[in-house]
């Protein structure tokens, strides 16, 4: 998905300015990551891109269409494209870590034939092959945060959003979670992560992991683009 | 997902959630099974008036007194009228004599008759009704009366009024109660369901969150409603039948209860029947207004 943002302003209800007559823009396929200090509003933006945080003014274009003025059915259906790994966006704590993934293929209308397989390899592939039948309390925090974002991927969005991704993830947890972002890049969809941990993130690109990254650093309200993160 | 899928998510999502909130599910299966214990005993009413009402009506005859002078052709004009009217059964001609001997087989009557000297009746005709004929004979009395060698036309009409009049309070008595107490209920499970979902808003936002249509995140919550209301009567039907057959015999002794056990088993299957439906219907509508609350919607 193509993604434009046009003179974007955002005041939360404190009075706080966290966008200021902001510009964005990233080409359908991008794997945009979002950096800067806590509180700067790289949360409330994604969550803008998500649909949930309307703009105090300016214009937000996804595939050239306003997503905040999209008939509820139209809205729903663009909804069904987008994979949002948010920290509050939990779990079903009643179903098991494969009923967790199998739930949002339902959900978004993506479960057809030898989706369990597909489940088992790809929790398999992300270490947690021991705890399918788990339920999300039984897992460790680094646990569910994979698991919140296989959740995310498994139906293979146009658009992934992924805030603060890798917080809690030991080395090798975050390899394998920036794979499947790049896999997914690959395949086409757009990603956009916000994080804290940009060291981490250009260590993962400059080892050939794959993904061509635009970086963008939040500061101030505005967006300022980034060659590479010291 | 096509239609087959979407009606086994929602009946799976639906009965874990049932499972998963025992004790407010048991609160509401109680709830349904207290209202349809309580709407069984107007039913029950209901049905037994009603078959007082057919027996009454089958048992009703109407007599058409003649006047003395009445002769053979007289006779035959108005038999030939009975026969013809769709009303009627048969029409059976009592002459004079007959009912004589019929009223003398009691010794009072007997006696009185002994003192009279001469036969003080007249000639009649006892009409047996068709089913359903009865409280529409107005014309047909009319058209009787208007014959001149006719007297009297007795079809019990007041008889047949009162126990019409009294069937139709204790139907609108027994629909105004029982639709009181299915309210009462209706508002009761509603708000039972409304803690349910209170319980489970967090999954409700998630489920909005990610986009879940409509029929994905309230038809679980309506098969629950179902299948609660559907338990209710299921126990109510299992309370009734133990009742019918275990201590029947014991309460056959009290007025009423006796016409109420001698139900014949198609009417007992078809209250039970009605109790559950109606179970039904007040876990989903329950369920339904649960759905409606601000607050609900505003979750989605």
């Amino acid at each position: 998905m193509m993604i434009q943002a046009f003179h974007l302003t955002k005041i939360h209800p404190s009075g706080v300015k966290v966008l200021d007559d902001a510009y964005f823009s990233a080409p359908e396929g991008s794997f945009v990551v979002v950096v800067g200090e806590s509180r700067t509003g790289k949360s409330t933006f994604l969550k803008m891109l998500g649909g949930e945080e309307k703009p105090t003014s300016g214009v937000l274009k996804i595939d050239h269409k306003d997503i905040y003025h999209l008939p509820e059915p139209e809205r729903r259906r663009w909804l069904s494209d987008v994979g949002m790994v948010f920290p509050d966006l939990k779990l079903f704590p009643d179903k098991t870590v494969e009923e967790n993934i199998h739930f949002i293929l339902q959900v978004k209308g993506a479960s057809g034939d030898g989706e369990k397989e597909a489940i088992v390899q790809l929790l398999s592939r992300a270490g947690l092959a021991a705890k399918v039948q788990s339920r999300p309390a039984d897992l460790s925090s680094g646990e569910q945060r994979m698991l919140l974002a296989l959740r995310a991927m498994i139906f293979r969005p146009r658009l992934l959003l992924a805030d603060e991704p890798f917080q809690g993830l030991d080395g090798k947890a975050f390899s394998t979670l920036f794979h499947f972002f790049a896999e997914l890049n690959k395949s086409g969809s757009t990603v956009v992560v916000s994080t804290q941990q940009a060291s981490l993130m250009e260590e993962a690109g400059k080892n050939g992991m794959g993904a061509s990254i635009q970086w963008v650093k939040l500061e101030n309200g505005k967006f300022l683009p980034l060659e590479a993160v010291a | 997902m096509n239609g087959f899928s979407r009606l086994f998510f929602v009946l799976k999502e639906g009965f874990l959630q049932f499972l998963r909130t025992r004790g407010l599910s048991t609160a509401v299966v109680v709830i349904v099974a207290a209202t349809l214990l309580q709407l069984s005993l107007f039913l029950g009413l209901s049905r037994v008036l009603d078959r007082a009402l057919v027996s009454a009506r089958e048992k009703f005859e109407m007599a058409v007194f003649l006047s003395p002078s009445a002769e053979a052709s007289d006779l035959k004009r108005i038999q030939d009228l009975l026969n013809s009217d769709p009303r009627v059964a048969s029409a059976k001609l009592v002459t004079k004599d007959q009912a004589l001997e019929e009223f003398r087989k009691d010794p009072e009557i007997d006696k009185m008759v002994q003192a009279l000297g001469e036969n003080p009746l007249t000639d009649s005709f006892t009409v047996a009704l068709k089913k359903d004929a009865s409280g529409k004979l107005d014309d047909l009395a009319s058209r009787l009366k208007s014959d001149p060698q006719v007297e009297e036309v007795d079809y019990g009409k007041n008889e047949w009024e009162t126990v019409a009049n009294l069937s139709r309070i204790v139907r609108w008595v027994g629909l105004a109660v029982g639709g009181f107490i299915f309210l009462t209920a209706l508002f009761i499970v509603s708000n039972t369901l409304t803690l349910a979902l209170w319980a489970r808003r967090e999954d409700m936002i998630l489920l909005a969150r990610m986009g879940a249509p409509t029929w994905m995140r309230w038809g679980p919550y309506l098969w629950e409603g179902i299948l609660q209301g559907f338990l209710g009567g299921v126990v109510v039907v299992a309370l009734l039948e133990v009742i019918r057959h275990g201590a029947g015999p014991a309460l056959q002794k009290y007025g009423g209860i006796d016409i109420l056990l001698g139900l014949p088993p198609e009417e007992w299957r078809s209250l039970y029947s009605t109790l559950v439906l109606l179970g039904v219907v007040l876990g989903v509508f329950g369920a339904f207004l649960a759905l409606q609350k601000k607050w609900v919607r505003e979750l989605s």
